[in-house]
């Protein structure tokens, strides 16, 4: 009797678990609706532009940043002028509008994150911002999240950059026991 | 289940879409502007007109610090607390938004600039066709560079009044006397850093007097220990102000006997022969042989042996100087005072040496108060249509009594320039709110030779239009000049003073290009070059007539003489708006967001008051109540009152605070501040002063420590290092890897200005906290200037103290915190995790400094009622630096965001940090250099250095805490005799 009740609780446990999981990663989009339908795929991708092209400030501040919206027309003003998301673009320009993306990788307000002296360690933007040029749209798991931590438990990794600060801190331990980096390790280098 | 259910509810709801946040990119980027790398613009501080050269530095388009400039004459790099709390002038919650004018009920309401311009010039217009332009006046604060031209050639080209360049102190007595004396209007450059002996008879040189910037460098190169050597200073006042506080001897005289004494003094000279060889002789013994010396002695109070004792090391210093007339101290007999401080130096020698004519200063361009006393007779009679107003704020400054006030009613038109709603400003019937300084174009020469150059340092933060395009564009209107003629050809004022600054770059760099001079003009922030010395003699004028006794004073004999004296802070009352400037504390009595009345001892006791009585003061000409400080070391025949409370409008930080004290003096011809004898009586209320340290007794403590002069000289010529008790401790010794950080503070150097507490506030976003909770002592100063007093309490030695965060090795606070929020850096940093904390405040109830502040209040959340950043304030907070949030511990964390910059910096250059590279805040901006911050394992840095100095201790040593800042014992000097 003890032992069916026992079972039971354990398979309505698990069952629990299993719901869990499948409802909390549901909520999360494949990668918000953005203003202009940018596709990274076919810039970085198909066209090979590099990163810093755009995001010109990673190597010189902490901001990598968005490229301003001329250094979008300084193709696009002739590239592709008559597809409808570059007209969008062009209409954004002529108006003397920022184009106002929704923003994807932010780390919270008491974090200290420089760009700068990651790209001068040669740290591959993939490495934190996942296989972007493989996006159509840009998305991100990132965060603290319950269900990530169980299914890294048990092997299923499903974020590969959560941008927390323990997956940060473990790969400042990786690099300087193995390429002997000195990434800093002081908690107040980040948080000040 | 109910759990798992329920965090399975919670993980899917925030699923779903919170509102998206955006990132809004450049439409077109500004040049040269990259977001998160900081820009610096020249410009020049006008907060006073000492005309200090500043470097903004702005972040996104907004300024966020102020630094000196660290190639400007004046300051070189340093900038005092005034000019630090410059950015809550501009980003001031009550600051004009937009041009108003008044409507027929009398309320100001906002109007547009093209109705309001046009209302401005059809009056004007009607004026000048009708050949009344007299009947036309601007009244602006000093400016002394293209903005003053452009006003004068303004007046002149409508016929108006010669302009009135208003300051409420302008220090005229010192140039009236120097024509007397040399025939030469001018106001001379006092090079305090040459003497040997400063002789100041009430010149605050260390708070408001002339220059303190300036001077309190020059102080120290003078007067801090340095290779066995240190100069003399010598501080005559009734009252122990700052400066007096930083002498060597505080000579307390009666009031408004300065003059006597400086006399008294020039016949001790000689009547000893130690005058300076060439002088004319008869020409001062003229002067000085009808002064009876016991009864100098009587009248003042200071023994003709002190006298004696003055005069021999003044005259023997080879050079000393002499120097006067604080604004506490300018009483009826101003003029007669410098003048025989004139004589005082040329008697020593000093004319031509440390008191050099050339470079003159800009000061005398300010207009004379009997000028300002025409004008109101002027406008009593109605004979003024149209008075303009730019910075200026004559109501407040003004005593009553001068019928300004009723004087102003029969204007019809009050036009105001600034953009606080100040009590003039609040008069008027149109304001068109000009730019503030850190957002205009223009020029200020403090004094002849140097030149410092304004530009904006980031766009307007509201609708304000320089007052320079708007004197323009009216002036062209009303002459009806045709575009590109005439007087007021040119559209802005920033082309006006580009073509201005041909002229100069003809003078200066005669042989380079305009571009390129004007170029290296705005990044340099200006131009300087040497200015000959006039020589000049004191004239062979028939005798002059000696008045031989105290100023006269009006009011009840048996009253006590009242001394009005500027504040650091407030100035002449215009810091008063800035809530960092009302919560730093005045050093001398550590009081804050209030005024107070100083009574001595004797008299509070004969008069029953206690500290924080409300005290009604009463003079001939008015009546103020203020909360009573019991003073130990004031005259007991006078009281002292700061001048700079009391506002009446102003903004919600001045508003209704304090009282003003310049409403207890008389009107006339001339502003003498030391002029009414007033009565106190009890009102029997209390209004108890929020004042943040508790007492000035160190008990046996030996916070603040001293060393006797000749003591500190036998320890530098022994090399001596002391010894460093070595407390045992149960930790290991700390290893330093890389870099120890480190401060060394220099307590010779000190002089208790507070520049560094608000520099500190400015760089790390700490809150103001209000009057309340510094009463509790839950002030958020992360570091604090505190004065300890030694001796008898009635002439205390004075010491002052920056304490913050020592980071000691063995830190108390860090084995305590259960969260790991504060540990100990490789680099040798106590630091703080603020998302860590979690606020227990066992931290600071382990410190034995008690630096750690903790955030009692909300004082990061806009919908708080302790909020600390009413718009537009956010703007000025440093995005390097978190903001703290309810709950969390904070405290001084030597910048370490400033370390972090440095290092990545350095890193650029696969180089470690130079020393110098990293400046602190308070170090950066101290007058004195009295703070090191650096590198504690590279012998050859300046910290390392001062560490190792024989006067370096640490404060509670025995505790064994091991702190990373060494302090250097200040170097007293024997109080002696002869």
């Amino acid at each position: 009797m003890r032992t069916k009740v026992g079972v039971g609780v354990l398979g309505l446990t698990l069952l629990a678990a299993a719901l869990f999981l499948v409802l909390s990663t549901r909520g999360q989009a494949a990668g918000p609706a953005q203003p202009i339908a940018f596709n990274h795929q076919v810039h970085a991708d198909q066209y090979k532009i590099d990163c810093q092209y755009c995001h010109a400030d990673a190597r010189r501040s902490e901001y990598a940043g968005i490229p301003s919206v001329s250094r979008c027309m300084g193709c696009h003003k002739i590239t592709a002028a008559d597809r409808p998301e570059v007209q969008k673009l062009a209409g954004f320009f002529n108006k003397n509008e920022p184009i106002p993306w929704v923003r994807i990788f932010k780390v919270p307000e008491f974090v200290y994150f420089p760009h700068k002296a990651h790209v001068r360690a040669n740290v591959k933007c993939q490495t934190c911002h996942g296989p972007i040029e493989k996006m159509a749209v840009v998305e991100a798991r990132t965060g603290q999240n319950l269900a990530n931590d169980l299914l890294n438990l048990v092997g299923l990794a499903r974020s590969s950059t959560p941008l927390t600060m323990g997956w940060c801190v473990e790969c400042h331990t990786t690099m300087n026991a193995k390429e002997k980096t000195k990434a800093p390790l002081e908690c107040v280098t980040c948080h000040h | 289940m109910k759990i798992v259910g329920s965090s399975a509810g919670a993980v899917a709801a925030a699923g779903c879409g919170q509102a998206p946040e955006r990132i809004l990119p450049y439409v077109i980027p500004p040049d040269n502007l990259i977001p998160g790398v900081a820009s610096w613009f020249s410009t020049v501080c006008r907060e006073c007109p000492a005309g200090c050269g500043v470097i903004a530095r702005n972040r996104e388009g907004r300024v966020v610090k102020l630094e000196g400039n660290p190639d400007h004459p004046v300051n070189r790099g340093a900038l005092c607390i005034r000019g630090q709390a410059a950015l809550q002038g501009l980003y001031n919650p009550d600051r004009l938004r937009g041009p108003m004018r008044q409507d027929a009920s009398g309320a100001l309401k906002p109007v547009k600039w093209e109705e309001a311009e046009k209302l401005l010039v059809e009056r004007l217009t009607g004026l000048v066709k009708q050949g009344k332009g007299k009947r036309i006046v601007v009244m602006s604060q000093l400016e002394s560079g293209n903005l003053g031209r452009l006003i004068e050639s303004w007046a002149q080209a409508l016929g108006a009044r010669r302009p009135i360049f208003y300051e409420p102190f302008n220090y005229e007595a010192i140039h009236h006397a120097s024509r007397l004396v040399f025939g030469r209007d001018a106001i001379p450059h006092y090079a305090l850093e040459e003497a040997n002996v400063i002789l100041s008879f009430g010149a605050d040189f260390l708070e408001s007097w002339l220059s303190p910037v300036e001077h309190a460098r020059a102080f120290t190169r003078m007067h801090a220990f340095k290779h066995g050597k240190a100069g003399t200073f010598i501080h005559v006042e009734p009252r122990l102000s700052l400066t007096a506080a930083n002498a060597d001897e505080w000579v307390r005289n009666a009031p408004g006997t300065e003059e006597l004494l400086a006399l008294a003094i020039l016949k001790v000279i000689l009547n000893e022969g130690l005058q300076a060889p060439g002088v004319d002789v008869a020409l001062l013994r003229n002067v000085a042989m009808p002064v009876d010396l016991e009864a100098a002695a009587g009248q003042s109070g200071v023994s003709v042996e002190t006298i004696k004792h003055i005069a021999r090391t003044f005259a023997k210093a080879k050079p000393g100087i002499a120097v006067g007339g604080g604004v506490a101290v300018t009483s009826t007999l101003a003029v007669e005072t410098q003048r025989a401080i004139h004589l005082l130096n040329y008697a020593a020698g000093n004319v031509g040496r440390t008191v050099r004519f050339g470079p003159d200063s800009a000061f005398v361009k300010a207009t004379p108060h009997a000028i300002v006393g025409l004008l109101t007779q002027l406008m009593a009679q109605g004979e003024i249509d149209v008075l303009l107003l730019i910075h200026a704020n004559p109501l407040f400054a003004l005593p009553p009594k001068w019928g300004f006030a009723e004087a102003l009613k029969k204007v019809p038109l009050l036009v105001s320039f600034s953009n606080q709603p100040d009590e003039t400003t609040e008069q008027a019937h149109l304001i068109l709110p000009d730019l503030h300084s850190l957002e205009s174009w223009g020029d200020f020469s403090p004094r002849e030779g140097v030149l410092g150059l304004m530009q904006p340092t980031m766009a307007p933060v509201f609708d304000s239009r320089a007052v320079g395009d708007v004197l323009l564009s009216v002036g062209r209107q009303v002459l009806g000049s045709p575009a590109g003629k005439g007087p007021f050809r040119w559209e802005t004022f920033a082309e006006y003073l580009k073509e201005q600054w041909r002229g100069i770059a003809r003078e200066y760099a005669p042989s380079m290009p305009f571009d390129q001079f004007w170029e290296e003009a705005l990044r340099r922030g200006g131009v300087w070059k040497d200015v000959a010395t006039a020589p000049v003699q004191a004239r062979s004028a028939p005798v002059f007539p000696i008045q031989g006794k105290p100023a006269s004073v009006e009011g009840d004999p048996q009253g006590l003489t009242l001394l009005v004296y500027p504040s650091q802070r407030f100035y002449d009352g215009r810091g008063a708006n800035k809530p960092w400037l009302q919560e730093a504390p005045d050093t001398m009595t550590q009081v804050t967001w209030d005024s107070w009345i100083e009574v001595p001892a004797e008299v509070a006791k004969k008069l029953g008051i206690r500290q924080g009585d409300l005290v009604k003061v009463t003079s001939p000409h008015g009546a103020i109540e203020l909360p009573a400080y019991v003073s130990e070391s004031l005259h007991p025949g006078a009281v002292a009152i700061p001048i700079g409370q009391g506002h009446t409008a102003y903004g919600r930080y001045a508003k209704d605070r304090g009282a003003n004290p310049l409403t207890l003096l008389p009107g006339g011809a001339s502003l003498s501040f030391l002029s009414v004898k007033v009565t106190l009586t009890k009102t029997g209320g209390r209004r108890p002063l929020a004042i943040a340290q508790a007492t000035h007794d160190q008990d046996d403590r030996e916070i603040a420590q001293h060393v006797g002069l000749g003591a500190a000289r036998e320890l530098e010529l022994r090399g001596a290092v002391p010894e460093k008790a070595s407390h045992p401790s149960m930790y290991p010794d700390l290893k330093y890897p890389e870099y120890r950080w480190g401060m060394a503070v220099d307590l010779d150097a000190c002089t208790g200005c507070q520049a560094c507490v608000i520099a500190c506030k400015a760089e790390n976003n700490v809150p103001v906290v209000g009057k309340e909770q510094v009463a509790y002592g839950r002030d958020m100063h992360w570091l604090r200037l505190e004065r300890w007093q030694e001796g008898k309490p009635e002439h205390p030695e004075n010491l002052f103290l920056p304490m913050f965060c020592q980071h000691c090795e063995i830190a108390p606070c860090e084995p305590v915190c259960p969260v790991f929020a504060a540990y100990h850096t490789e680099e040798g940093l106590n630091a703080q995790i603020y998302n860590r904390c979690v606020g227990t405040r066992y931290c600071n109830n382990n410190c034995p400094y008690k630096v750690r502040r903790f955030n009692w209040w909300d004082y990061s959340s806009p919908a708080s009622s302790s909020y600390a950043f009413p718009d537009p304030l956010p703007l000025q907070l440093n995005p390097d630096v978190t903001v703290r949030q309810l709950g969390v511990m904070e405290k001084c964390t030597m910048c370490v965001q400033r370390i972090v910059a440095g290092k990545d910096a350095a890193r650029d250059e696969k180089r470690p940090v130079r020393d110098g590279e990293v400046q602190t805040a308070c170090q950066q901006t101290c007058p004195t250099q009295a703070i090191a911050f650096g590198n504690l394992k590279d012998p050859s840095s300046r910290v390392a250095k001062l560490s190792r100095s024989p006067r370096g201790y640490h404060v509670l040593e025995e505790l064994g805490t091991r702190p990373a800042v060494t302090y250097l014992k200040k170097v007293t000097r024997d109080h002696g005799k002869g």
